[in-house]
């Protein structure tokens, strides 16, 4: 149960995405960082190790393809999973410690100014502080970056791991069921259109009913369970005198975790 | 998504601690633009249907070459085994016609040279040739009609390309002059923002004197005025410049029509006179296979009967062959048809494949929901530099205090554009 599309640090990273920019002009006093991914991940080192991994994933692709000629969906399924860890063991190795010295140095310009939580750049409108300047200088530094001397100080931004979320038992259930549905839906409503080949505006139809079916089964099954993980999320905020809760994945360092309280909620 | 709250509590309240947030998601949908973002998303979504359904998806232009390629090839297969067919029985029927005769002619005790029989001979090979040539002409004559229907098939297919083609152009134009018009009202409004809020603010002040009050709403009315009348103008101009294109869209449609009908006729002239030598050739050659050997035509008269119902015989029996070789070859031709109509269908849309537009329209959808949330973010910034807040958040999972910016920059979004 998705609530939203996230990018993890890594991910946007790696993928150098193009983020849109925030009007943060706006106080500095807030004790919130935030930090552009992006332009960490467009750095000279985190570019050329990218180039590396690419390569390498380049490498294996044509290998995989080579190795899982004329196997069994069993066999071709087990060889994914070990060219998979192949090439995640080759992104750790060359990007690990990179990330490694990002994260040390985030922990370093936030001890420095105080801040309690580091998010994303994306989810800031207004105001906050960015660090995005500091860390670079500290990542494009040659010598090694120290680890701050404290931990964060507690603060009133919260988040949870969705991923974690989904995996409370009638959540997980009614996202299975979802799926199942889903998928038996779209093998009927392709029965359909090659039923109406040539009529499109019987295929429209199908589609339009398809999809329709979908959000209805929607709005049935999963939606309830989105309100009470929402109202889960603001209860216990509340008790930790929270303001905002956010994703994980929009969390750079320190904030509050209240996850496990969430998925206590839910049981 | 955290929901919004009437009562808002201070900024200095322990419960905000000067922070803030606006759900995205909903003020997007007040935003003027968000008709224009839903049509692009449908617009995907519509395409996602072809996606759907196996093989609904257009060929490409060599799959389409490839596939023309061995329907031609098909197509003369098919002609030459029919004319084989034909030559062969052809040849068959005349010599057992012929061996009939003689076997008339012996048991007549007449020879197979008898000059009695000659004329009647020739006469009977008159009518065998006269009915080659009216099923050689009926032949034709249903070959004409078959051209000439794929001629007239093939200018409506035509006109119906050009004005899709006009329409599909007329609409592109229509979509951009449209996405300028709301880019500049976006700006002008943006532009005229701050005065706007200050009036607003002033305006809402309770305390306000009735000449100020009317001094500042005649203010907004004429900031209001002004921007409509920039619009305005604009959509004037623009509308304008959709009928001269219309019309010029028009005007090359019907050039491009009256060169490619032309063509079109040519090519249907050019392959009537082709038949048509063929035919009197295939006559020629099916007339001179059928005229019987010369026969004496001194014979009696139930010999004469025997050989003139041997000759009606073998003749009916094979217009009656060589019909079901040609109604084969011409089921045959009929299926190819088809075939080719349904590739000449793809090619109609293969010119973009459903990915790419699919691609585009992404792109294009992406591009202007990045704008819409740019400007909201923007309004939403404005706000809370107004409210004194220290930090805004959007995409919140939930909130337990904070400031819900939401509606405020809602109606912001809203009367920037009214």
């Amino acid at each position: 149960m998705n609530i939203r599309r996230v990018i993890p640090f890594s991910a946007a990273v790696l993928a150098a995405a193009v983020i849109a920019t925030p009007a943060a002009i706006g106080a500095d006093l807030s004790d919130v960082g935030f930090i552009d991914q992006a332009a960490i991940g467009a750095l000279p080192q985190f570019t050329r190790a990218n180039q590396e991994v690419a390569q390498y994933k380049s490498q294996l692709d044509g290998q995989f393809q080579a190795a899982i000629r004329g196997k069994s969906d069993a066999d071709k399924s087990r060889i994914a999973g070990q060219y998979q860890q192949k090439f995640l063991d080759k992104q750790r190795q060359v990007l690990g410690p990179l990330f490694q010295k990002a994260q040390v140095a985030i922990a370093q310009v936030s001890s420095s100014k105080g801040l309690s939580v580091i998010v994303d750049k994306r989810i800031v409108v207004y105001g906050g502080q960015d660090i995005t300047k500091n860390v670079e200088d500290l990542v494009n530094g040659s010598s090694a970056v120290a680890p701050p001397s404290s931990t964060p100080p507690p603060s009133e931004i919260g988040f949870v791991d969705q991923t974690q979320i989904d995996q409370v038992p009638k959540i997980k259930q009614a996202n299975d069921d979802f799926v199942k549905f889903a998928q038996q839906r779209r093998a009927d409503a392709l029965k359909q259109m090659q039923g109406a080949k040539k009529d499109a505006q019987k295929q429209q139809q199908i589609f339009q009913d398809y999809q329709k079916t979908l959000t209805d089964q929607q709005n049935k099954t999963l939606k309830p369970l989105v309100d009470q993980t929402r109202d889960a999320m603001s209860k216990v905020a509340q008790n930790k005198h929270l303001i905002l809760v956010v994703d994980k994945n929009d969390i750079i360092f320190g904030g509050t975790d209240i996850t496990k309280d969430v998925q206590d909620a839910l049981k | 998504m955290a929901g919004g709250c009437a009562h808002q509590p201070a900024v200095n309240d322990p419960n905000v601690r000067g922070i803030g947030y606006v759900r995205v998601d909903d003020v997007l949908k007040t935003h003027p633009l968000y008709g224009q973002l839903s049509q692009i998303q449908d617009a995907i979504d519509a395409l996602g249907l072809n996606a759907l359904g196996p093989g609904a998806v257009p060929q490409s232009q060599g799959d389409l070459a490839r596939q023309t390629q061995e329907l031609n090839r098909e197509l003369q297969q098919a002609q030459a085994r029919a004319n084989q067919i034909i030559a062969q029985k052809q040849q068959d029927y005349a010599r057992r016609e012929q061996q009939a005769i003689n076997a008339a002619l012996a048991s007549a005790g007449a020879g197979t040279n008898g000059n009695g029989t000659v004329q009647q001979m020739q006469g009977t090979a008159q009518q065998q040739a006269q009915a080659v040539t009216a099923q050689a002409n009926a032949n034709f004559q249903a070959y004409q009609q078959s051209v000439i229907a794929q001629d007239n098939a093939a200018v409506r297919r035509l006109q119906q390309q050009l004005s899709d083609r006009a329409n599909a152009a007329y609409r592109q134009r229509a979509t951009a002059l449209q996405e300028q018009e709301s880019q500049a009202s976006l700006e002008i409004s943006q532009q005229d923002a701050a005065r706007r809020l200050d009036l607003r603010m002033k305006l809402g002040n309770l305390a306000l004197s009735d000449a100020d009050r009317k001094t500042y709403r005649d203010q907004l009315a004429a900031l209001d005025k002004s921007e409509s009348d920039k619009v305005a103008a604009m959509r004037k101009r623009d509308a304008q410049t959709l009928v001269a294109y219309q019309a010029q869209l028009h005007a090359q449609s019907e050039n491009a029509l009256r060169t490619q009908v032309a063509q079109i006729h040519a090519q249907t002239q050019s392959k009537l006179a082709s038949r048509h030598n063929e035919v009197s050739q295939q006559v020629t050659a099916q007339i001179q296979g059928l005229q019987p050997q010369p026969v004496p035509s001194n014979l009696p008269q139930s010999t004469k009967d025997k050989i003139a119902q041997i000759d009606s015989q073998f003749k009916a029996q094979f217009k009656a062959d060589a019909q079901k070789t040609v109604q084969q070859y011409q089921q045959t031709k009929a299926d190819l048809d088809q075939q080719y109509a349904a590739l000449q269908g793809a090619d109609g849309s293969a010119g973009g494949a459903a990915g790419t537009k699919i691609a585009q329209l992404q792109h294009q959808r992406d591009d202007l929901y990045n704008k819409m949330v740019d400007q909201i973010k923007r309004d939403a910034a404005a706000v809370a530099a107004k409210r004194g807040l220290q930090v805004v958040f959007m995409n919140v999972n939930a909130a337990a205090g904070g400031i819900d910016l939401t509606d405020d920059v809602k109606k912001d979004i809203e009367s920037l554009h009214q």
